[in-house]
């Protein structure tokens, strides 16, 4: 992995190699959802991520995999905290019907 | 380190280090000193990629092997290089090492390049089947290549000139 | 327009089922990421921020009706209805699958398209004048030269893993309105004393994090010296360019940094050993390429039209024809610019619907003939002056006719944040609510000629150097920040815009372009003093009280 891990909490996503679509690491694979992604607290959490990443840094299903720092919100559920990531989880602001806002609820994320 | 021409596997007579093998291979600041030796074996050099080829020239008829380091895939000097020792009338073995990929050895036969040597890891991630498919996969050049491929520029005239 | 011969078709076929043995050697391993990612992209394929995208080129900007359906097929197919048309004159698909891309290729390839060499640090698609062919100030149409380049460039085993990227524009008027100063190579067909055809030939223009206009090398290069010329520039830049670092590695810097002078020595000196025969291209294999782009046959028409007229009493239409028509050399003829700049919408994007709209017009009115433009425009290359009407009508109705050729709200956008990777702020919808500020089109035309032009980050795809205003968008410790700059032209009199003064939020940057302008407007000698013209006879000062909100703040409404 290049650079300095991003700051706790985290969350690992990537691109699926076949389909290009972003997807997140579960902890035990990929999945499509923000929601299903294992969000680490801890430096365990953040050492299982990066294991994870190194893993598939080279090949596999997925393709460019990468840190991001999020925010739990009141719920729990884990909000990108740069403007990159909120775009990237969510699809394009110019053109709501393309992107994971399309088919999921997204409501929590917003610019 | 496993050694592939446009045929496939072959054994390598030339060695960095094994005095019984046929050939020796020097790195480029030790070649004077190999070429005046006086041994009858043959000397290749290692050329790294940051050497501009003229250097070579007072030595070209007495190299029995010319290697041409690429540092990363994408590092395309090597094609330049192998060119222009071609081009400087060149005839002995020209070799590709280090991080080549077998997608790019059709353009290293193209550009005067005969063998590429490869590491046993990318011989056992890339096996010898992609190498020789390689060559193939395109018929044409736009431009004449220095493995005998006449650019499709001439063989449209040949065609006109034959109709 | 130039049409494959069997070697050009078969190398096509033969690169699309390599591209599938790649896809499955990067599946079963063979293949790392880092390598696989390399070799995509000289096909075109990118990993963007949601998606895969593909960029298809379309050599020099012309494709044909037939071509633009196909284009229209795909964006149904395999992507989600429409496509992005960008400023080197190629058309982007923002949602392919991996696993479609070769069956998308086979697609392309059937109307004679394809996408190799549209990324990776290759030679890619030469650029030419949109309006080659037309201009009545042209020595030579652009585009056989461009046509002979493609080929010679393509898959080129020696120069297909340069430093970086490498661009060459072609020009053969007298107006340079291909950007030739700004590209790695920039052409400008040229005649000499006794009528011979060559070649003005600049090296290191480009925009970028180091933005810069091309130096002079050659004043005149005979026409078949130019494969061979043109091989040894890129030798001495495959050897010598720097690898060190991606942002120093284009040829502008390799020139830069040697000099001038010392640059054109290593050139001539390599110029003078290169084997050039290996790429001879013979005059009858250079009439032959010609001979595709020779000029329809046009009618013997009178210059005026009745019909057209007749129809520009019609205010919209008037509107239409004063900004949306360029002269033809041909009497009774006019290019048309088909606007992809709706007012409030992303510039460049065309739906499938639109594309078929296109290929049927130029099919039934201008000579089967389409040309994208680097503005992110189409043009119909030769329209009768009578079927303007007819052509506008359809053009309404497809939601194409917006009068803003040239103007405020024909707005150069990269895809910026919204779609890309490596964008640091979002760039078109800083472009939409411009173009909403400026909706008014009497206001649009008093403005007159002005560039905007917006890119997401350094790199500058939306070439806000060279607009009269350019925006960059930046990320500032994670908030997105956008950089005015001013006085930057693309043509001609080639130029860089100079920055305003510090950044500014999203948010303020149209009422900021909004106060630019009317400073402009009242600083204006009268309504034939374009924008740049302005900018260039009092300097940037005047200008930069307007990046500053103002009490009250103007037009917040």
């Amino acid at each position: 992995m290049a650079g300095k891990r991003p700051a706790l909490p985290l969350v690992l996503s990537a691109s699926d190699l076949l389909d290009g679509d972003v997807v997140f690491h579960t902890g035990a694979g990929w999945d499509r959802s923000l929601s299903a992604a294992l969000v680490a607290t801890d430096e365990a959490g953040a050492q299982r991520l990066e294991a994870a990443l190194a893993e598939v840094e080279s090949g596999g299903p997925v393709a460019e995999p990468f840190l991001f720092t999020v925010t739990l919100d009141p719920s729990g559920a884990a909000v990108p905290n740069h403007y990159r990531e909120r775009i990237r989880v969510c699809g394009p602001t110019v053109r709501h019907d393309f992107g994971p806002q399309a088919r999921e609820e997204l409501s929590h994320v917003s610019l | 380190m496993p050694l592939l021409d446009r045929e496939g596997l072959q054994a390598d007579p030339f060695d960095r280090a094994d005095p019984s093998a046929e050939g020796v291979i020097v790195p480029f600041d030790g070649l004077e000193e190999a070429l005046e030796s006086g041994s009858n074996r043959p000397v290749g050099v290692d050329l790294p990629n940051h050497v501009h080829p003229s250097r070579l020239a007072s030595h070209l008829d007495r190299l029995a092997l010319v290697a041409i380091d690429f540092p990363k895939f994408s590092d395309g000097r090597g094609f330049s290089l192998a060119r222009m020792l071609r081009e400087q009338g060149y005839r002995g073995r020209l070799r590709a090492t280090g991080r080549i990929l077998p997608d790019q050895f059709a353009f290293a036969l193209h550009s005067g390049f005969d063998e590429v040597e490869i590491s046993d890891e990318q011989a056992a991630r890339l096996p010898v089947g992609q190498w020789q498919l390689a060559p193939h996969q395109f018929s044409d050049n736009y431009v004449d290549t220095r493995d005998g491929r006449v650019s499709v520029f001439k063989r449209r005239r040949a065609a006109r000139e034959a109709a | 327009m130039y049409r494959y011969d069997e070697f050009d078709e078969r190398l096509v076929r033969e690169r699309i089922a390599q591209f599938r043995e790649m896809v499955r050697r990067r599946i079963d391993g063979s293949l790392t990421e880092e390598e696989f990612t390399l070799l995509r992209q000289m096909n075109g394929l990118y990993l963007q921020l949601h998606a895969y995208m593909l960029r298809v080129a379309i050599p020099y900007g012309t494709l044909s009706g037939r071509q633009m359906r196909q284009l229209a097929l795909i964006a149904d197919r395999y992507d989600r209805g429409y496509g992005h048309f960008t400023t080197r004159q190629n058309i982007q698909y923002n949602w392919p699958r991996l696993r479609d891309v070769p069956d998308m290729l086979e697609l392309l390839a059937d109307v004679e398209m394809q996408c190799i060499q549209t990324s990776g640090n290759c030679i890619r698609n030469v650029t030419a004048d949109h309006f080659a062919g037309v201009a009545a100030d042209e020595i030579e149409d652009p585009r056989p030269t461009a046509e002979l380049i493609r080929q010679w460039s393509t898959l080129h085993p020696e120069f297909s893993f340069l430093p970086r990227k490498f661009k060459i524009a072609v020009t053969g008027s007298a107006v340079d309105r291909a950007a030739v100063a700004v590209h790695d190579i920039g052409l400008r067909i040229v005649a000499d004393a006794k009528g011979r055809i060559g070649y003005r030939v600049t090296v290191g223009g480009g925009l970028g994090r180091t933005p810069m206009i091309g130096k002079p090398v050659r004043e005149f290069l005979p026409r078949e010296e130019l494969l061979p010329y043109l091989e040894a520039i890129l030798r001495v830049y495959n050897l010598e360019g720097r690898r060190d670092n991606k942002y120093k590695a284009r040829v502008k810097i390799l020139v830069h940094e040697l000099g001038t002078e010392a640059f054109v020595a290593r050139v001539e000196e390599e110029y003078a050993r290169i084997d050039r025969g290996a790429v001879e291209v013979d005059a009858a294999e250079v009439a032959r390429i010609a001979a595709y782009f020779a000029p329809p046959a046009f009618e013997a028409l009178p210059a005026r039209s009745e019909a057209f007229e007749k129809a520009a009493r019609d205010p919209d239409f008037a509107r239409f024809a004063r900004t949306n028509l360029f002269p033809h050399k041909a009497p009774g003829y006019t290019a048309l610019t088909v606007s992809l700049k709706p007012i409030g919408a992303p510039p460049g994007d065309a739906t499938s619907d639109q594309m078929r709209v296109l290929a049927d017009l130029a099919e039934r009115f201008s000579a089967d003939e389409l040309r994208v433009t680097h503005v992110q425009n189409i043009v119909l290359p030769h329209v009768r002056l009578d079927d303007v009407p007819e052509v506008w009508a359809a053009l309404v109705e497809a939601g194409l006719a917006t009068a803003n050729s040239g103007l405020v709200t024909d707005i150069i956008s990269c895809p910026g944040m919204d779609y890309c990777k490596l964008a640091t702020a979002r760039s078109i919808p800083i472009a939409q609510e411009i173009s909403r500020r400026f909706a008014d089109p009497e206001r649009e035309r008093a403005i007159g000629p002005l560039g905007i032009k917006i890119s997401g980050c350094i790199n500058a795809c939306g070439h806000h150097h060279v607009g009269a205003i350019g925006i960059l968008g930046l990320d500032k410790a994670g908030v997105e920040n956008y950089q005015i700059t001013l006085g930057g032209e693309p043509g001609d009199l080639a130029s860089l815009g100079e920055r305003l003064g510090p950044g500014i939020d999203a948010d303020e940057v149209p009422a900021a372009i909004e106060r630019i302008v009317d400073v402009y407007l009242a600083l204006r000698t009268d309504e034939a003093e374009t924008f740049i013209d302005t900018v260039r006879r009092v300097g940037l000062d005047p200008f930069k009280p307007a990046l500053q909100p103002q009490e009250p703040v103007r037009a917040a409404a």
